[in-house]
């Protein structure tokens, strides 16, 4: 307990650190019961649905959704992976994982390796309308999808990629262009202009800058764009359910499909395997790099 | 040679991104517009018949009540903005196990809206959820049964929404609070001013900023709201909880009216500009702000 008193208030000057105060004052426990009453709001739902997963239908039946399984079984998951119906399709969630992965891979090198250039190119040289093109940027990065969502499908039905997982791809690749260009802008402004001078006044090249200074020294934002973008093409849904066939949708959508689905018995354990299966590689992904998601998030939100 | 590389490289290597953005934003969103004047069904149709469209929507009741809905969920996801910031000042003052509570009500943003909706319509399912555990603790006449009453169904949604979105408020609000001018706030506390006085008379003011550009970044985002409507609900039961963003995807893919899909989706567009603006102008005077 003597680290709540000496770590007390950490944006405080050694002066009020010092200063003794009780241990446990009312304040304190009022705000520490509505952290813990907000986290059982945050992290319950997560808990059902894990022990609901683990259950038999019979246990389900019984209406405790809070209660532990007994006894636990993994039918549901190997189910949900394998067998689980979308649609006329039974062959699990497993096919909607792969498609995500097709998806994911070439919309990652796309994306990343346009809108990196452009980012450098209107942050560091001289190009004629970069305030223009950078406003207009903004703006597309705020345009809700369904907007240009026709004028897509026949641009991607003239391409003959509409309904392939390139397809998807290339539409996501369109999509995160201009957020990824102002974040990406932003970040290379910040860069040290000592640097940058003096790789002018020796090569001057757009390239060489790029490849032996720039890009080196962009570790720490691919990082964070690389989540962002991840996480993001993982949890959407809208472009997946609207570009893609019966055999090359998204897990997302998969996963809607199978819930829909109505033949047969309902097995809700079964759905909560699926939904865990979706959101477990950006729950990962969260859980391990926690402070470069927080960065990406809000990266993207006001610097956007 | 007449030719500066040096000059026109830059210009080469943005000018991809530039066609794309011309050709993927701008045009398609002219092309939009333009099909919203047009009586276009599956395909394309070249005849322009005016605001017909835009005339026949403001007398859809469906489209109406679209409209209703997005100002109830608008004003029902404030709840987040709230939450999330009275979350940020305590983590920001409880420093026991803040990492532990930040984690927490983080991890919602992480997953797909089609998972919370999901697991949101788990909750609420009748006999098998929330509402059975209710019923056996002696509370009977409790429902939680939202989803199925048109009168409840967009509460059912806003808590599934409040329930992904707070983090994202939470953490903007947190390096808001990291930004404030700690000089102020620690002379009040020397002074033994109350918390809660601090925080009704220095901190929210100071915080304006950030309160706004959250405010426009939610609207933003309830304009574009359609994967939580329909892993919930599918704008059910009768139509109920439909929104604009479902109503137009809707319009084009159930009805095959592109016209009427078109007028729908240009005046999301002009919601959204609307919203932007504001942004921009705060964007702006932060930069000229930090500038000086």
């Amino acid at each position: 307990m003597t680290a709540i008193s000496s770590n007390a208030g950490t944006s405080a000057p050694s002066a009020v650190k010092a200063r003794r105060r009780p241990l446990i004052r009312p304040s304190r426990v009022v705000i520490f019961v509505f952290l813990l009453m907000a986290a059982a709001f945050f992290a319950v739902p997560l808990y059902v649905v894990i022990v609901t997963s683990f259950k038999t239908m019979d246990q389900i039946r019984l209406g405790q959704i809070f209660s532990l399984p007994s006894p636990w079984t993994t039918e549901a998951w190997s189910y949900a992976w394998t067998q689980a119906c979308s649609g006329m399709n039974c062959n699990g969630v497993r096919v909607g994982f792969v498609n995500s992965l097709y998806i994911l891979a070439p919309s990652l090198v796309l994306t990343i390796s346009l809108s990196i250039v452009t980012g450098y190119g209107l942050a560091l040289w001289n190009v004629k309308w970069a305030n223009g093109f950078l406003f207009v940027l903004f703006i597309c990065a705020f345009v809700p999808f369904q907007i240009i969502m026709y004028p897509l499908i026949k641009i991607a039905g003239g391409l003959h990629i509409y309904g392939t997982t390139f397809g998807i791809a290339v539409i996501h690749s369109v999509l995160s262009l201009p957020f990824l260009t102002l974040i990406f802008r932003n970040y290379f402004r910040g860069l040290p202009p000592q640097i940058i001078a003096a790789a002018m006044i020796d090569s001057g090249s757009f390239w060489r800058i790029f490849f032996e200074i720039v890009l080196p020294m962009s570790g720490n934002i691919m990082v964070v764009v690389l989540i962002l973008m991840i996480t993001g093409i993982w949890n959407d849904f809208l472009v997946g359910l609207t570009f893609g066939a019966q055999d090359t949708q998204p897990m997302t959508v998969v996963l809607n499909n199978i819930t829909v689905t109505t033949t047969g018995a309902k097995n809700y354990a079964v759905d909560m395997a699926s939904a865990l299966l979706t959101a477990l590689p950006p729950l990962v992904i969260y859980f391990v790099l926690g402070k470069f998601f927080v960065q990406g998030i809000t990266a993207g939100a006001i610097k956007g | 040679m007449g030719i500066r590389w040096s000059r026109v490289t830059p210009h080469l290597a943005v000018a991809p991104a530039a066609l794309m953005t011309l050709v993927f934003f701008i045009g398609a969103i002219a092309w939009t517009v333009y099909l919203s004047f047009t009586a276009s069904r599956r395909f394309p149709d070249y005849e322009l018949v005016g605001w017909k469209q835009y005339w026949r929507l403001f007398h859809d009741a469906s489209w109406l009540l679209s409209l209703q809905n997005l100002v109830i969920f608008a004003i029902g996801s404030l709840f987040s903005i709230i939450l999330g910031f009275i979350l940020a000042a305590m983590i920001d003052k409880e420093v026991h196990g803040e990492g532990i509570f930040r984690t927490i009500f983080l991890y919602p943003l992480a997953i797909s809206l089609i998972v919370t909706g999901l697991v949101w319509r788990w909750l609420f399912n009748p006999g098998l959820g929330v509402e059975n555990v209710l019923h056996s603790l002696g509370w009977q006449s409790a429902s939680f049964n939202w989803l199925a009453s048109q009168d409840t169904v967009m509460f059912g949604v806003i808590l599934a929404a409040v329930w992904q979105s707070t983090g994202f408020f939470m953490a903007l609000m947190l390096s808001g609070l990291k930004s404030i001018n700690t000089e102020i706030w620690q002379a009040a506390r020397l002074d033994g001013v109350p918390f809660w006085r601090l925080y009704i008379e220095v901190i929210i003011p100071m915080m304006k900023l950030t309160f706004f550009t959250c405010i426009i970044l939610l609207c933003i985002g309830v304009v574009k709201a359609y994967d939580i409507i329909v892993a919930m609900t599918n704008a059910g039961p009768g139509g109920a909880s439909i929104m604009p963003a479902y109503f137009v995807i809707d319009a084009y893919w159930q009805k095959q009216n592109l016209g009427y899909a078109s007028a729908g989706a240009t005046i999301m567009l002009l919601t959204t500009l609307v919203l932007f603006l504001p942004l921009v102008l705060v964007t702006v005077w932060r930069q000229k702000r930090s500038a000086t």
